[in-house]
């Protein structure tokens, strides 16, 4: 292998790496989004993801039959509000009663994720499906050093900035931002400052949810949609979260590049064993730094 | 008027309040006792933060009790917290714009205006500030609610001398604006100058109340129930 091969290996390592932390990015700050006010570990956070996912593709596979443009972004939009809607019944319904039980919060988020997964196999059946993104975000691009690269996986990253910048706005310039940084601090004394912070929570709840359902739908364009995608971006967002710090915007960035690069190096250096490496980095983060790269103690 | 009525806490075992009784009119009224004997759980019931075993607060006839905090907080009832509590990631004019309302007889610029040093701190976030202005933060906090009783545990703890001069002037004007005053104190001084009466708690019951003028003259009582010298500060 000559040295631009090595060089071209690299390069495509890392942009891998980076398109699959993005993804990973988007999935994962809405989890850590509703951890860092709600205190909730939602064990139904990848269901989201499937549920966006199926709804998504039961919208947008007729109006794809019919050969529409927009088919795509009708079955994005379907996916994204379904996991917002399931997100926010989810906390409004069953979460808010149990406020600060969290040992009981996480039991009911798994028996929810069994419960769906089963009832999504029951309407949608088993086999996997992929949606098709619009012409203009399809086929390849020529990046340097690289060659030809799918352009979805470029706009993946595209979308994964947006959605850290958007975070970042609403986080820091907005009312509804305030309220949400007051309630990590002290949800109690919010409270009292007249705040209806269970509101609050069902719009947090519903925002994280519709951050993975938009995960959902961009990550099964990318590769195929299937049961137990679930319990993998579930997996994912914990090791994400664990790396970078929980509930905070940068650390889950963090996070989600280390674990997406680490995945897509293990792979092209030692296949057998590339899972471990992931975890072994969230064992050396949690001997070392417990709360999280960027975690607060 | 915010009433009272045999209130009863308890944390498991412990029996916090044991049937305390208030009524807080116009007039300010502070509250003085010791350590541990049930101040802070009372303003905590007061605002919804503390559950109520028996008993019940009314404000203006209507039941608070039971409410969720930020019903309380809505119905016109605002708390400076003990240790302020002030919010570490908001900075100093995110917390008056989280409570300001329009039409209410404080607002931010009179908030600066009267506490000049939150003007000069605007853009600090919460973990920078001393914490006096921590406390003077957790006091706007309250006023800009423009509720009708202000509940404030120990407001003039950790504040400097000339600070405290400064913070009785403005609890002594509250009335001016409507606001009633329910005062918890540790400082003798801060309470019978700004309070008309004075309550006295012992173990979770109020033991007697008194006028304000009369406590400050009556050393033997300060001394039986709060064990202080005259004018000091425990």
């Amino acid at each position: 292998m000559g040295a631009n091969d090595r060089m071209e290996l690299a390069a495509t390592i890392v942009l891998n790496g980076l398109t699959l932390a993005a993804l990973y990015f988007i999935v994962a700050s809405g989890f850590s989004l509703i951890f860092g006010l709600m205190r909730v570990v939602n064990m139904a956070h990848g269901t989201l993801y499937l549920v966006a996912g199926y709804v998504g593709y039961a919208v947008f596979e007729p109006l794809y039959d019919q050969d529409l443009w927009w088919a795509w972004y009708a079955g994005l939009a379907a996916g994204v509000l379904a996991a917002a809607v399931f997100g926010a019944l989810l906390q409004q319904l069953l979460l808010g009663w149990m406020q600060g039980q969290e040992l009981r919060q996480a039991l009911v988020t798994i028996g929810i994720s069994i419960i769906a997964a089963d009832q999504i196999l029951a309407i949608y059946g088993g086999n996997p499906r992929q949606f098709f993104a619009p012409d203009a975000i399809f086929g390849s691009t020529q990046v340097p050093l690289v060659g030809g690269y799918p352009t979805f996986r470029l706009v993946q990253i595209g979308v994964a900035v947006a959605v850290g910048v958007a975070l970042w706005l609403l986080l820091n310039r907005t009312r509804l931002g305030m309220m949400i940084r007051a309630g990590v601090d002290d949800r109690e004394m919010l409270g009292a400052c007249g705040v209806n912070v269970p509101l609050v929570g069902v719009a947090v709840f519903a925002l994280g949810a519709a951050l993975c359902g938009l995960g959902g739908v961009i990550g099964s364009t990318a590769q195929p949609l299937a049961m137990g995608q679930d319990g993998r971006f579930l997996l994912i967002s914990l090791v994400v979260v664990i790396v970078g710090g929980m509930g905070s915007v940068t650390g889950t960035a963090v996070g989600a590049i280390l674990v997406g690069l680490a995945e897509q190096l293990g792979q092209a250096m030692f296949p057998t064993y590339s899972v471990v490496l992931t975890f072994v980095m969230m064992v050396a983060v949690l001997a070392l730094r417990p709360q999280g790269i960027l975690g607060r103690a | 008027m915010l009433t009272v009525r045999d209130l009863h806490v308890r944390f498991g075992q412990a029996h916090i309040l044991q049937g305390v009784s208030l009524e807080l009119g116009e007039a300010p009224l502070a509250i003085l006792g010791r350590n541990g004997m049930g101040k802070t759980t009372l303003c905590g019931a007061i605002a919804g933060l503390v559950a109520a075993s028996e008993g019940e607060v009314t404000l203006d006839g209507a039941r608070l009790s039971g409410l969720a905090p930020y019903r309380i907080a809505r119905r016109g009832v605002a708390l400076v917290p003990q240790g302020r509590r002030t919010f570490p990631s908001l900075s100093v004019h995110e917390h008056l714009k989280l409570v300001a309302r329009r039409g209410g007889a404080w607002t931010i610029p009179r908030v600066y205006e009267t506490f000049p040093r939150l003007a000069e701190r605007r853009n600090n976030g919460g973990t920078e500030l001393s914490g006096g202005e921590q406390q003077m933060l957790a006091i706007s906090r309250a006023l800009l609610m423009n509720p009708k009783v202000i509940v404030m545990d120990e407001p003039s703890e950790g504040l400097a001398p000339v600070i405290v001069d400064h913070l009785i002037g403005v609890l002594r004007d509250l009335p001016k604006d409507g606001m009633r005053l329910l005062l918890v104190e540790q400082n003798l001084r801060v309470a019978t100058e700004v309070a008309a009466h004075v309550a006295i708690m012992v173990t979770g019951r109020i033991a007697t109340t008194m006028p304000a003028r009369a406590l400050a003259e009556d050393t033997e009582t300060q001394r039986r129930y709060l064990g202080v010298a005259a004018g000091g500060h425990h």
